[in-house]
């Protein structure tokens, strides 16, 4: 009994931090711009297809392609914000968020297609020699590409809180969040920084994808369930709570897959459960400031 | 007289559309104009909350969902005749609704449109493992399928669902509606009992959803119970109003014609599914720059020479 | 109006606002607005509230853009310059309310003032002279400054804007909601800014006060200039005094 457990418990463990990492930019787009992105997922998506592509075709290994596919999605998110975020921007507060619900519900449509066209319907997965190794310790046995993908993680979630905290532009990104009218007047160019914040949520949904191709795998459909898992997230830690967002994301992993041993395929519905109850009775979420 | 020419205008067509299956016999034209008096009770039944109520649900799909399958399940299942049936749909639906709608309307603003969106998804998920094979109708059924009666069916709760969102649109509760959707604090601080009227319009909405549902139920030989519940029927629903012209009465019915005429044309054209790209980025379009709609872009033509 | 006279003539005036028309949520909310600036003034706006005295404000900061009309400001064009560029041009407006970062630390605001790159060259010489003008701020630098009390927030703003080195100071009713006795400390300061070579634009409510500090002011009444000159003319006013001082 203790063995089911606590294998559970460490797969939990492993599946919450794709969570962590996928809600980690979502959180960051909305607490700053007061976006909601609901296309989050289909960028995780196109980060783990490119991942696929670099590892069949180049056969690059997929730790190795982190940058790069970091540096694609950072590209392709500003872009997607000069082509339709940045009118959105311009919107008042909730006009603003609703409007970028519906712009996202519309990229949600295109970007399947797009996939399907570039990569087929095909459940696709990253399969080095190594994936599927694990070692054995206290009697569960941990396996080293979720192990590797926890350490990603928590590196580059520390990586993006001490750029929020630490350094000049980050402190700026924070700043446009707290109060974009007064950042304006102290010299902020606001639209750039808004570029780059949804370059970097969308940066870190492709890192979330590699890891989620790699672990898992991926489908041109694959990008709402993604979405919403990480919405669950963010709400779960209080929007912009970045270090929130990963604890959240474990919390996340580890109820479902406890969840799974008495509730069975049923226990998808609990992170609608907790969601809806954080919602109602905690709406700054477990880590945000009451 | 200008009332009076529309109610003409109205009855007219109506008229032509109950005469058209004497005439026409090609199954493929009756199935996309059933279609499109499908898609015109969905999109208008989205567009009582989304559009005058301004309250945006993202899981429309989800009430879609559990009127057909309520529907189907008390047809062919247990019987019942199917009026009663579709009937019984909607109002599963709409308890449903009003069950989940106290806790949902706690969400203001986006996180009742975020709360919506993962409510379908998870329900999606759940009736995916409950139904894993798809519900086929009986041998008896299937050899006598006919489609001029789902044409029917498809036409007279059209017709009433258009009705009734006109009635709804003329009456206390729209002009409670829209003051929600214009300002809510506001609404409020005047008195408007705001919960009340969300309820009131959701229940509306997703009453007409699961009727949607029941004749889709009965229109459809066999589908999978998850499929029912597919986001893709929010999307079309979005899309029709959005692209017709939300927040109007007529904008869902130009929507809707509009969305299978330009969807059969692109499968003419393009590979299988590849409309949906169309439409993402034209929705797209239409949220940034042409809010109005085609109702609203055929205003400003109209507009523009005078 | 001996100076008005000149500016027309063979002079520049630091800032100049030529003629503004401004629309502000569909309706216009400025006509006609000119005034002058010039070097190591101090002027300021007076008039009721919702009169335009904070729309003029803004519109120099270029946070709202003028229909027609132009302003410059050292003969450059404010209006056509995106509001962060204003700023590097040595334009810094102290929003209404004061637009602090409320979830941040004393010292990250001050950091977030000097983020245009010649300011963040010069910033520890500028920590400096704004510790030194306010000492309390040194002592609550790590302290979140939605924490702290009013008249400290109006310093954190006031600090703040100093260390973008701006040449003209705005300050947007920097008194209010604030104790009496603070609020003659904060024009107290003000002055001592000024001192050192700033102009001041100082938008104020406080009618008396404002008159006292500045040389000149402007009346903004229903979005319009209606009457202009040297603060003591204005005082001496027998419809001012009416209007704004409460005795005829």
């Amino acid at each position: 009994m203790y063995e089911l457990y606590a294998q559970t418990f460490v797969n939990g463990i492993n599946v919450g931090a794709l969570y962590g990492l996928a809600a980690v930019g979502l959180s960051l787009t909305f607490g700053v711009m007061k976006i909601l992105n609901i296309a989050h997922g289909e960028f995780l998506m196109v980060g783990g297809f490119f991942a696929y592509w670099l590892f069949t075709l180049l056969g690059l290994d997929p730790f190795l392609s982190l940058p790069l596919i970091a540096l694609a999605l950072f590209l392709l998110g500003a872009i997607f914000y000069k082509l339709v975020f940045a009118s959105v921007a311009r919107f008042h507060e909730e006009v603003k968020v609703k409007n970028s619900l519906l712009v996202g519900f519309g990229l949600f449509l295109v970007f399947p297609q797009i996939a399907r066209g570039l990569w087929t319907a095909d459940e696709r997965a990253i399969t080095p020699a190594y994936s599927g190794t694990s070692f054995p310790i206290f009697g569960v046995r941990v396996a080293y590409v979720p192990l590797a993908g926890l350490i990603v993680t928590v590196v580059v979630i520390l990586a993006l809180h001490f750029f929020l905290t630490r350094t000049y532009f980050g402190k700026s990104v924070r700043g446009t969040s707290e109060n974009w009218k007064a950042a304006k007047l102290m010299g902020i160019n606001v639209d750039r920084t808004y570029m780059i914040t949804f370059g970097l949520g969308t940066a870190l949904a492709g890192l979330a994808g590699v890891l989620v191709a790699l672990a898992q795998s991926v489908t041109p459909d694959v990008g709402m369930e993604w979405t919403i898992k990480a919405l669950i997230v963010v709400v779960l830690a209080g929007i912009g709570s970045i270090g929130g967002a990963f604890f959240a994301g474990l919390i996340l992993g580890i109820v479902e897959a406890v969840g799974a041993i008495f509730m069975g395929p049923y226990s998808v519905a609990l992170g609608l459960v907790i969601f809806l109850l954080i919602l109602m009775f905690r709406p700054q979420g477990l880590f945000g400031k009451g | 007289m200008i009332h009076w020419k529309k109610g003409a205008l109205s009855a007219g067509i109506v008229l032509i559309l109950v005469l058209i299956p004497l005439f026409v016999q090609r199954s493929d034209i009756i199935t996309y104009l059933f279609l499109t008096l499908l898609y015109i009770i969905l999109a208008q039944s989205w567009n009582i909350l989304g559009g005058f109520t301004g309250q945006q649900n993202l899981g429309h799909a989800a009430f879609f969902g559990v009127g057909a399958l309520t529907a189907r399940y008390i047809w062919l299942h247990y019987g019942f005749p199917l009026p009663l049936a579709i009937l019984g749909g909607g109002l599963a639906t709409a308890a449903f609704a009003l069950i989940i709608g106290f806790p949902a309307f706690r969400l203001r603003g986006v996180y009742f449109i975020i709360g919506t969106l993962v409510m379908a998804e998870i329900l999606r998920m759940v009736f995916d493992n409950v139904f894993p094979r798809a519900d086929v109708m009986p041998m008896k059924l299937l050899a006598t399928y006919n489609l001029a009666p789902r044409y029917y069916v498809g036409l007279l709760f059209a017709v009433l669902s258009v009705v009734a969102v006109y009635w709804v649109n003329r009456s206390r509760i729209g002009l409670g509606m829209m003051s929600i959707r214009e300002d809510e604090d506001a609404a409020e601080a005047t008195g408007v009992n705001t919960l009340k009227y969300k309820l009131l319009a959701f229940a509306i909405s997703t009453f007409m959803a699961g009727l949607a549902g029941g004749v889709f139920a009965y229109y459809t030989a066999a589908t999978k119970v998850g499929d029912l519940f597919a986001p893709v029927w929010t999307f079309d629903a979005v899309i029709i109003v959005f692209v017709g012209g939300v927040g109007t009465i007529v904008g869902p019915i130009v929507g809707a014609v509009f969305f299978v005429l330009l969807k059969q044309l692109l499968s003419l054209y393009l590979p299988g599914g590849m409309h949906v790209l169309v439409f993402g980025v034209l929705f797209i379009v239409v949220v940034l720059y042409l809010p109005g709609g085609l109702i609203g872009l055929m205003a400003k033509l109209r507009k523009k020479p005078a | 109006m001996a100076r008005g006279q000149d500016a027309s003539g063979w002079r520049f005036w630091m800032l100049e606002v030529n003629k503004i028309d401004v629309f502000h949520g569909g309706l216009q909310a400025l006509w006609e607005v000119s005034l002058n600036v010039d070097e190591g003034e101090i002027v300021s706006l007076i008039g009721a509230n919702g009169a335009g005295k904070s729309t003029i404000v803004e519109t120099i900061a270029s946070l709202l853009a003028p229909t027609s009309g132009d302003i410059r400001f050292e003969g450059v064009r404010l209006d056509r310059e995106p509001a962060h560029k204003v700023v590097t041009l040595g334009v810094c407006l102290i929003p209404e309310e004061r637009g602090l970062f409320p979830g941040m630390s004393v010292l990250e605001n001050l950091e977030l003032g000097a983020f245009t790159p010649a300011s963040r060259k010069v910033r520890e010489i500028s920590f400096k002279l704004v510790y030194e003008l306010f000492p309390v701020l040194e002592a609550r630098k790590n302290q979140i400054s939605g924490t702290l009390s009013g008249g400290e927030q109006q310093m954190v703003a006031i600090a703040r804007a100093l260390m973008s080195k701006p040449k003209l100071l705005m300050c947007d009713e920097p008194s209010q909601g604030l104790a009496p006795i603070i609020v003659k400390n904060i024009f107290e300061v003000i002055k001592r800014i000024n001192e050192s070579g700033v102009g001041i634009l100082l938008v104020e409510q406080n009618v008396r006060a404002a008159l006292g500090l500045a040389k000149r002011a402007y009346v903004i009444e229903n979005g319009r200039v209606t009457a202009q000159g040297e603060s003591k003319r204005l005082l001496a006013d027998e419809r001012v005094r009416e209007a704004y001082l409460g005795t005829g």
